[in-house]
Parts: C-alpha cells; sequence; structure tokens
C-alpha cells in the first residue's frame, strides 16, 4: 500500500539557518569584544588617564617635621611610595634622591610615603642608599596609599603646579621616565 | 495522562529550588557577622591575581583591609565604600564588577538559548489537531505515529542534559571552596606576616621591630619567641635572651625558649649555656633543633 502524499507543502526551514547565524554572529562579537573589555582602565605599569585632584596628604614626617600637599602648591610633586621592605624601592630610591636635588631650583620636590613600615627600619634604608635628607611621610597601616590608589610599592605619582595627579609609574622609575614625564612639566 | 505533566512539574519545581538553594548560598558567602570580611571578600586584591583582598597575604591588600575597616567603623555602608574603591582603583577592583556590554551577553546567550530550545520543543511535542479530511483513514496501527522519533530525540536529550546539569552539580560539590582559616583583618596578624617575609629576606633587625610592635598590641609568648629568634639572628643576644626568659615566667619548660635562652647565653654567659641547652634537650628530645643542639654540647 502507498502512502497518501503530503498535501500540505513542505516549508523551507528558518530556525536552523537563523540560530546558526546568531550563534555565529554571537561568538564574533565576544572573540572580538572580550579582550578590549577585560583591559583595567589604568592598565598594569602605564600613566593614569585624564589628570584628577591629588588627594589630601599631610602629617608628621619621619624628622619630626610636618608635611602637606597643600603647602606644595606650586611645586611639581613627585610621590614617591615605598617601604624598606621592598627590594626595588631600594634600588630606585638614589635616583629619585638625585632628581629631586637636580631639579629643586625649578621647583620640584619629593615626598616618600612609607608604607607599613618601622621607623628604624626605614632610617637604616635613607642611610644606606644616601637619602637621608628625603621628607619622608609615615603611612604605619598603608590607608594613606590606599587613598592614593596605590597598587604596589613601588609606585610613583606626579602632582603638578595646581596639585594634580598628571601621571604615574607602578613599579621602579627609570632616568628615562623622569626625562620624559617630569621634565616638560618643570620646564613650563 | 495526568501523571506526565504532573511528574514534569515536579522535576522543573525541584530543580529551580535547587537552583534557588545554589544561589542563595553562593551569594551568601561567609562573613555575614564580619561586615569587614564580608566587604573585602568582594574587592579584588590589585597586586595579586585572582585573590581577593579578605584572601591575600600582600601588604597592600592588608593596608586595604585596615582602610575597609576604619571606614566601616565610621558608619559608611557597604556600598559607600565599594564606591570608595571603585573611584581609586577603577571598577576592576570589584570582584563581582556590574555587568555591561559584552558581558550580558554571557547572561543573555544561555537564557535566551534556553528559551529557543523550549519553543522548539513545544512545537515539536505538540499535539498536532488531527484534520479529518488530512488523512484518508489509515490504520494507526501502521507505523510510528508522525513526530514519533522527534519526540523520543527531544525526551533523550532533556534526559541528557538532566543528567549533565546534575552531574555538574554534583562536581561542584566536591569543588566546594577550601576555607583554610577565614582570618578576619588583624593588624597583629598583619604585623607578624610582614615580619616573618623581613626573616625570610634575612632582616632580621627589622623582622625583630615589627614583632615589638605586634607584641605591643598583644602580649603573645609565640610572638615573644619569634622576637627572640629574630633578635638572636640578629645578633642581639641579651635581648633574645630577655624575650626568652621572660616566656619562660610563663611556661617554664616551652622547648623553644628553653632553645633561644641557651643559644643567647652562649654569647652572654657562656657558662651557663649548657645547663639550659641539657634541659632543653631533656624537654624535648624530638625538637628538630636538638641534634644540632647535642652536636653543640659534644663539641664544647
Amino acid at each position: 500500500m502507498i502512502r497518501p502524499v503530503r498535501r500540505r507543502p513542505r516549508r523551507v526551514p528558518v530556525w536552523p539557518p537563523l540560530v546558526l547565524a546568531v550563534t555565529v554572529a554571537v561568538g564574533v562579537v565576544v572573540a572580538v569584544g572580550l579582550p578590549s573589555g577585560s583591559t583595567s582602565p589604568g592598565g598594569d605599569a602605564g600613566t593614569a588617564g585624564p589628570p584628577v585632584q591629588a588627594p589630601a596628604l599631610s602629617g608628621p614626617t619621619l624628622d619630626g617635621g610636618r608635611f602637606d600637599l597643600a603647602d606644595a602648591h606650586g611645586h611639581v610633586l613627585l610621590v614617591n611610595v615605598f617601604a624598606s621592605w621592598c627590594g626595588p624601592c631600594r634600588d630606585e630610591l638614589p635616583l629619585l634622591v638625585d632628581a629631586g636635588r637636580r631639579w629643586s631650583p625649578q621647583g620640584l620636590r619629593l615626598v616618600g610615603l612609607n608604607v607599613r613600615d618601622g621607623s628604624e627600619a626605614v632610617r637604616a634604608l635613607l642611610d644606606e642608599t644616601g637619602a637621608a635628607g628625603l621628607t619622608v611621610l609615615p603611612d604605619p597601616d598603608g590607608t594613606r596609599a590606599v587613598d592614593w590608589g596605590v597598587r604596589g610599592v613601588p609606585e610613583t605619582f606626579v602632582v603638578d603646579r595646581d596639585g594634580r595627579i598628571v601621571d604615574r609609574q607602578r613599579g621602579v622609575v627609570t632616568r628615562q621616565w623622569l626625562e620624559q614625564r617630569v621634565a616638560p612639566l618643570l620646564a613650563g | 495522562m495526568r501523571w506526565r505533566p504532573a511528574a514534569g512539574t515536579l522535576v522543573l519545581v525541584a530543580l529551580l529550588a535547587a537552583a534557588a538553594a545554589g544561589l542563595a548560598r553562593s551569594a551568601a558567602g561567609a562573613g555575614q557577622d564580619d561586615p569587614v570580611r564580608s566587604v573585602t571578600a568582594d574587592l579584588r586584591c590589585p597586586a595579586c591575581q585572582g585573590e581577593s583582598v579578605a584572601d591575600s597575604r600582600s601588604p597592600i591588600a592588608a593596608a586595604m583591609r585596615q582602610a575597609v575597616a576604619d571606614q566601616v567603623a565610621q558608619g559608611h555602608s557597604r556600598d559607600e565604600v565599594r564606591r570608595w574603591f571603585v573611584q581609586r582603583y577603577g571598577p576592576d577592583v570589584l570582584a563581582d564588577p556590574p555587568a555591561r556590554g559584552v558581558e550580558l551577553l554571557l547572561w543573555a546567550v544561555p537564557a535566551l538559548t534556553l528559551l529557543a530550545a523550549g519553543y522548539a520543543a513545544r512545537r515539536t511535542l505538540r499535539p498536532r489537531p488531527r484534520r479529518t479530511d488530512d488523512l484518508p483513514a489509515a490504520p494507526p496501527a501502521d507505523g510510528p505515529p508522525p513526530g514519533g522519533a522527534a519526540r523520543r530525540a527531544w525526551r533523550w536529550s532533556a534526559l541528557g542534559l538532566i543528567t549533565v546539569v546534575v552531574s555538574v552539580a554534583v562536581a561542584a560539590r566536591g569543588l566546594d571552596r577550601p576555607r583554610p582559616d577565614p582570618a578576619p583583618a588583624d593588624p597583629v596578624a598583619v604585623a607578624v606576616g610582614l615580619a616573618r617575609d623581613l626573616e625570610a629576606q634575612d632582616r632580621y633587625d627589622a623582622a625583630a621591630q615589627m614583632y615589638r610592635e605586634a607584641l605591643r598590641d598583644r602580649p603573645d609568648d609565640t610572638i615573644r619567641l619569634r622576637l627572640a629568634f629574630a633578635l638572636l639572628r640578629a645578633g642581639d643576644a641579651t635581648g633574645a635572651g630577655q624575650a626568652a626568659q621572660e616566656v619562660l615566667s610563663h611556661a617554664p619548660d616551652s622547648p623553644d625558649g628553653l632553645l633561644v635562652l641557651g643559644l643567647a647565653q652562649r654569647r652572654t654567659r657562656p657558662a651557663e649555656a649548657p645547663r639550659t641547652l641539657r634541659r632543653f634537650l631533656t624537654v624535648a628530645p624530638e625538637h628538630p633543633a636538638a641534634p644540632e643542639i647535642t652536636r653543640l654540647l659534644a663539641a664544647a
């Protein structure tokens, strides 16, 4: 017995190709979009984006004086976040102190934010690295550094004459970085 | 048959309930009672890979825990604290940043897939309205009813899907996050951790300083013993001896106390050292340092 032929006309299937097309489109979008979406805004070592007003920074210094960021208005300020327990900090300190000394007539000031450290240990470090004259602001519990958005030590911020953070270096600074990022601010 | 829809509904309800329970469990997390921990657990440590601020041992994470504790103590709400951190570290500091753009797709695609599959299943499984003029009296026993293969395919794939979900759920239970010690942000523990790091770098002076700071907050014999060891290694035998004496005044038979005191006495009062070290050997013959001390005594 022969089966009766279906009378209903066989429709061209729409769903499978549509689902396939959507899947491929989504796959392409995800593949292309995810890498750019997952990068952090600050990058890992690079600069900060637009200049932002520097958070307040004031308090007694290691040598018994007092430091206030507001008083440094009109100066270009290098804020170096460091600790005696951090080897790279030890390596970069002489370079920073040298830059601070050289460029001080042009209006550069250098201040160290000493994170989670003991005062004896940091004094020893300053003596060893020839940085005994450095203005050091102790930050025993590290909360000031967190207020500045520090991600690790060392980290160095460049604050311009108007008190805005215009640059930051995560990790060790180099002579080249200082020449490129700090020197132009002093010339102006 | 009435039991089929009933069974289907039952399975669906069970799956939904299990999903809701799992979601509630993972959302609840740990540290409901500790607001500092509950905030820090949802912050990503910026100096580490894949660790939360609550779990990381890095000094910056410790500082961030302190910053959270300060703000919580000042009465700031969880959202205020999180916003404060986002302003400084960007949205990536949140362990669960608000979904946006492409990330929303990760949620939308499975949902859309499920909806599409459900719709397709409904279309296939819905009994076709029998049209009398369509089929001229074909005996139903002649072969499988039209759509029977599709129904079977759907049923098997649904069964497969449920099996996959259940096995993943069962396997995930085995992979439950281990929680070794949910240590709260404790300044003393942080100081001790920092001191240990310093010791690892052979900087015993600085380590001793950290131990002293920790002791100021919490006079504890374990920390005092670590201080004594650090002082001994830093070459301060007198200080090490004093710290060890203090421990021994609380616990006269503390093996580590006797050990450090004995070693310190070798430099300060060599005549008393052998007696102290012999007492150490009597108290703790199995101590890892015992063979070395035996050798020292034999050589003397």
